[in-house]
């Protein structure tokens, strides 16, 4: 795992926020290629920032964020546009386009991306809407989903074309145990048969147990990664008093939001 | 394995005794690569009859969806209808997920190609039907608004007034700009325009009778309500809609409150006493453009003043800012119905805003119509 090749994503001295205020600042950190790494954190703690600028949607204030050896920030044209076609990203709200089927949704990147022949499209729509157990409703629309069914048929459009890394902004977010644990599932068997790198964002513990590989866990008072770490190691070891709360689900007895 | 070049496959078709084939695919076979093999797999199969066809898919370094996809449509005999095709050497872990999908469920999900037959009747019916609903919700939304708008107005409790001082700045005092630069403009180019025709019976003085009662009685409540309609009408079904989508309507309901009485009264009021305002100053600056005009015609200062206050009367003004005061009232009450007539989709918040300027331009021209018609007779 150590050999540099295999280093996916690398984020040097990173500093992001919005209109000159940082939000989080020295980040640091490599992802490895095929594993499920999860970018975890409070409510507020700049994790969809994070990751907004990781797939190039928003210019970081500072730092650089390496992909496949190539700069994110400076990449132009063809190269940019290579780039980003190894991105596979589900939002946290879907973000289907309303107008169109769930098989319409998950065919439009080989429609647009590809010279794919017809039947292939339609074959492995209709394979990867089957892997996350939505074969049965390919032909509806999204407004006629679950919320977590449409989460999943995200999840889908994003690995239409088999993209290298894979971005999930809280998948589990909204679900019922069940579907998030046949979620979680998911990304652990995709990741390990294709040989794809997961990015999760995520506060979900339960979920983390079961699927990160390495966590990096953000921390709102001191804007920076506090640790990093496999889960479990992190849950038993960690010091910080912040990292053990979260990670042990205990209330934060100095902040307690009920002043009594 | 990051080291293969994207578009590295290599497919082999290799002819042995007559009636089997065998396809061997070696390197990366990913959504590009697919595509090509594609193409050269049907062009090397579709001329052949084939009793057997193996595929083997063990050189393969690294296969993706597409890939996998590629090799179920051989599997599943569907290139070659005749033959039995066997797919072999595949990785074990992709095995399995080769498996999963068979051609049972090629067959069970995919989409029956559609057809979508328009019947004449079915599509009048439901037209009618619509507009029939359409018409019952205006009438109950009238009726509603009336009920509430004097009891809301007189508990002092339940009028928000900084929320209608909002909302006054919003459509009224922000509106100021683009008004001015539409009722200069228009009042330019009308006096400019028919200065030309009374040339010719030397008649060009009395421009400024003439934009002086349009401006007045008609174009300056007209300008002002478009104007309205297209920055605030808009503005309101869009935010109700919104409301609506975000499940805020529902919150109000639920804690007792109606949506009518604290979101849509507010507005009516507010435009209720800006159209007014706002036509006056729209009037005021479409005259200046006529007078404009006239001044560059080389007329006095006194002659133009002379002129304007004799073709206007009192009653003129009244009748136009009485106009106004109908048409704010429209255009405000259109704006939020459509907004809460907003349905259930992503486009939904759009359709309303669309709806909204729509009947609120038509219903502005149909009440301008009723007012010329009743004035004409009140005249009598």
């Amino acid at each position: 795992m150590s050999d540099p090749a295999d280093i996916v994503i690398s984020v040097r001295n990173l500093a992001v926020g919005y209109g000159g205020n940082a939000v989080l600042h020295n980040i640091n950190f490599e992802v490895q290629g095929g594993e499920v790494f999860v970018i975890l954190g409070g409510s507020g703690s700049g994790k969809s920032t994070l990751l907004k600028n990781l797939i190039g949607l928003c210019t970081p204030i500072e730092g650089q964020i390496w992909i496949e050896g190539i700069n994110l920030a400076t990449a132009e044209g063809e190269e940019r546009r290579d780039l980003l076609r190894k991105f596979g990203i589900a939002y946290q709200s879907g973000a289907l386009f309303g107008s169109m089927t769930v098989l319409e949704n998950v065919r439009l990147p080989m429609d647009e991306l590809t010279a794919m022949p017809e039947p292939l499209k339609e074959l492995t729509a209709l394979s990867i809407l089957k892997l996350v157990g939505l074969g049965a409703s390919a032909q509806k629309m999204p407004a006629e989903l679950s919320g977590g069914m449409q989460k999943r048929a995200a999840i889908a459009r994003a690995m239409a074309l088999s993209p290298r890394i894979l971005f999930l902004d809280e998948p589990s977010a909204g679900l019922d145990p069940v579907t998030a644990a046949d979620l979680d599932l998911l990304i652990k068997e995709v990741a390990r048969r294709f040989g794809m790198t997961f990015v999760v964002v995520s506060h979900d513990l339960a979920s983390i147990y079961t699927i990160a590989d390495r966590v990096i866990m953000l921390d709102s008072h001191t804007k920076t990664i506090a640790v990093e770490g496999r889960p479990a190691d992190l849950r038993d070891t960690a010091t910080d008093p912040h990292v053990r709360r979260f990670f042990r689900r205990e209330p934060d007895a100095d902040a307690s939001s009920l002043h009594l | 394995m990051t080291n293969i070049t994207q578009n590295d496959l290599e497919t082999v078709l290799q002819f042995g005794p007559p009636g089997f084939a065998r396809v061997v695919l070696r390197g990366c076979l990913n959504a590009r690569s697919a595509a090509d093999s594609w193409k050269k797999l049907e062009d090397g199969l579709r001329a052949v009859k084939l009793e057997k066809l193996e595929v083997d898919a063990s050189k393969l370094q690294l296969c993706d969806g597409s890939g996998l996809s590629l090799l179920r449509y051989l599997g599943m005999g569907l290139m070659t209808p005749d033959a039995a095709v066997s797919v072999n050497g595949l990785d074990p872990d992709l095995e399995q997920i080769y498996r999963a999908f068979t051609l049972k469920d090629y067959n069970a999900l995919r989409p029956l190609s559609r057809v979508k037959c328009h019947s004449i009747p079915h599509d009048v019916g439901r037209g009618v039907r619509q507009a029939a609903r359409d018409w019952r919700q205006q009438i109950e939304f009238l009726g509603n608004v009336a009920r509430n708008l004097l009891p809301t107005l007189w508990s002092r409790r339940q009028t928000r007034w900084p929320e209608i001082g909002r909302i006054f700045e919003q459509a009224g005092a922000d509106a100021v700009p683009i008004v001015s630069l539409v009722s200069i403009l228009v009042g330019l180019v009308i006096a400019f325009e028919s200065v030309q025709t009374l040339a010719n019976f030397g008649a060009q003085i009395y421009v400024v009778n003439m934009i002086g009662i349009i401006m007045v009685r008609e174009l300056g409540p007209l300008l002002a309500a478009v104007l309205l309609a297209g920055r605030s009408g808009s503005a309101f079904a869009a935010e109700l809609g919104t409301m609506k989508v975000n499940q805020e309507l529902d919150a109000l309901e639920t804690f007792g409150l109606d949506p009518i009485r604290f979101l849509v009264i507010q507005r009516i009021v507010a435009a209720i006493f800006l159209t007014p305002l706002l036509t006056f100053y729209s009037t005021f600056l479409g005259i200046l453009g006529g007078v404009l005009v006239a001044f560059a015609l080389g007329f006095s200062r006194s002659l133009v003043y002379h002129q304007l206050t004799a073709s206007l009367h009192l009653s003129d003004i009244f009748l136009g800012l009485a106009k106004a005061v109908a048409f704010g009232a429209i255009v405000s009450a259109v704006g939020c119905l459509r907004g809460l007539q907003t349905e259930e989709g992503p486009s939904a918040v759009g359709v309303s805003t669309t709806r909204a300027v729509v009947s609120s331009i038509v219903l502005i021209v149909i009440a301008d119509a009723v007012f010329a018609v009743l004035f004409y007779y009140l005249k009598k």
